[in-house]
């Protein structure tokens, strides 16, 4: 019989629940990120909700663990949402923490589990009891009205990320309006631009990520020596 | 017949582990519909009906529902053994691997929430252990029973409510696929519901050695739909 998810390790792996819009560039930045954090020994895990395909998931999978060796190809896992992303992630998170634990217990040495999940800015917020960190990521060309418009997503995240800067100028969308927005509507919590096709600003996400979520604590595995 | 005035906190668990609210991810799960819908095999609401009826006679209800009666009776008798064995059954008797996985996730998930206000129920804290243990599954309609009963629903009222939460789920998959409207799909509900009185009053008292199935079409639906590349739904 299979191992169940109550045959977990004691340890809860810290979690970042990354949501956002369809094409918003959340796989992109997890590619992106991921690496980084490999760099400085940390090993990560990759749930990806996707409401329709695996291709997000098989994407990563390939560039990550296959062409990068920088994880085991179990250790990225689509999970299918029955058309609601939103309650995955929220109201009933249950399939994402039962694969979750599963993971834990499978890949107890993981420094941490990223959790991707489409989600518009009104309703996308993520359990406390699925996500221990929120990041959610727009793109600059819906709009500089983005932030303003507010909602759970951008109200509510840990750290917003506003993507794709490259584009601002093609779409008309000012990067001062959305600066000064994202400072209004969030206060003290922090905002980034990023590009990341080209990789720029995401090594500001791993240094957040390093900081507010690992506390800057040695790879987990390290310890273990 | 129940007095108008007899109402009961037994009544109030029996409508809250109904509710579609209750957080046990099956809302991700659609037992196939979507391949089917694909095909263009299911356009009226008439077609959804026969399907479920299917499911109701011919696989969730001589299999799930009987292990469920056969959980109530264990606990009564208090053959914790057999509880397990019940388990090991159930699981081994579903086909196909995405379904197998989902019902043991949603099993284990309504074990672990109703464990947190449930407290100090036997039975319950037992077939716990034995999932922690990899002992048990944790497979949803024993994870189901053992639930229902620490909350003192009694065993018909526990199948009912198994059948019944089943026939939402799909109703609900096949209105988030566009195969009928919201006003169609509660029809489909209320036309269901003799299937799924017989359903259960046919199955809920056999033995163990008397589970069965019979849905070759359906098995190779949820084959087909567990190996789609792009779907809503867990299979």
């Amino acid at each position: 019989m299979k191992k169940s998810a109550f045959s977990m390790s004691p340890r809860r792996i810290p979690r970042i629940g990354i949501g956002g819009p369809v094409g918003c560039g959340k796989t992109m930045l997890i590619e992106q990120v991921v690496p980084l954090l490999s760099l400085d020994g940390y090993k990560v895990g990759i749930i990806s909700n996707d409401v329709i395909s695996k291709e997000d998931a098989e994407r990563m999978r390939k560039n990550l663990a296959t062409e990068k060796g920088l994880m085991s190809e179990d250790l990225v896992i689509g999970v299918a949402t029955g058309g609601c992303p939103h309650t995955a992630i929220r109201e009933d998170p249950s399939m994402n923490i039962s694969i979750v634990e599963e993971m834990e217990s499978k890949h107890d040495y993981l420094d941490l589990i990223f959790i991707e999940s489409g989600g518009d800015n009104i309703t996308t917020t993520f359990s406390p009891a699925l996500a221990d960190y929120f990041i959610y990521i727009i793109d600059v060309s819906a709009g500089d009205k983005y932030p303003r418009k507010r909602g759970l997503g951008i109200e509510t995240c840990d750290l917003l990320v506003i993507n794709k800067i490259d584009l601002a100028p093609h779409v008309g969308a000012s990067l001062k309006v959305m600066e000064r927005d994202a400072k209004r509507i969030r206060g003290d919590k922090p905002f980034i631009f990023v590009n990341s096709r080209t990789g720029k600003g995401t090594k500001e996400v791993a240094s957040y990520i390093i900081k507010d979520v690992l506390f800057e604590s040695p790879p987990w595995t390290s310890n273990k020596k | 017949m129940n007095m108008d005035n007899e109402i009961s906190l037994e009544d109030l668990s029996f409508l809250q582990l109904s509710d579609s609210f209750f957080p046990t991810g099956l809302y991700t799960t659609s037992n196939g519909l979507e391949a089917l819908f694909y095909e263009g095999k299911l356009k009226k609401p008439k077609h959804l009906q026969d399907l479920i009826k299917t499911f109701l006679f011919q696989q969730i209800g001589p299999t799930d529902c009987t292990a469920l009666g056969n959980v109530y009776d264990c606990i009564n008798s208090s053959d914790l053994a057999e509880i397990l064995r019940t388990d090991q059954m159930i699981y081994s008797m579903k086909l196909i691997e995405e379904v197998r996985e989902a019902s043991v996730r949603s099993g284990i998930q309504l074990l672990r929430c109703v464990n947190s206000f449930v407290l100090g129920n036997a039975i319950l804290e037992h077939y716990q252990r034995l999932v922690k243990n990899g002992e048990a599954s944790g497979v949803y309609p024993v994870s189901f029973a053992v639930a229902c009963n620490s909350l003192s629903i009694t065993k018909y009222r526990a199948g009912l409510m198994l059948l019944y939460g089943f026939t939402i789920t799909v109703v609900a998959a096949a209105i988030r696929l566009g195969i009928l409207q919201h006003l169609e799909g509660q029809k489909v509900i209320h036309n269901l519901k003799p299937s799924i009185l017989s359903s259960v009053h046919s199955n809920i008292q056999k033995p163990l050695s008397s589970m069965w199935q019979f849905a070759p079409i359906i098995d190779i639906t949820q084959i087909k739909h567990e190996q789609m590349d792009s779907k809503m739904f867990v299979t």
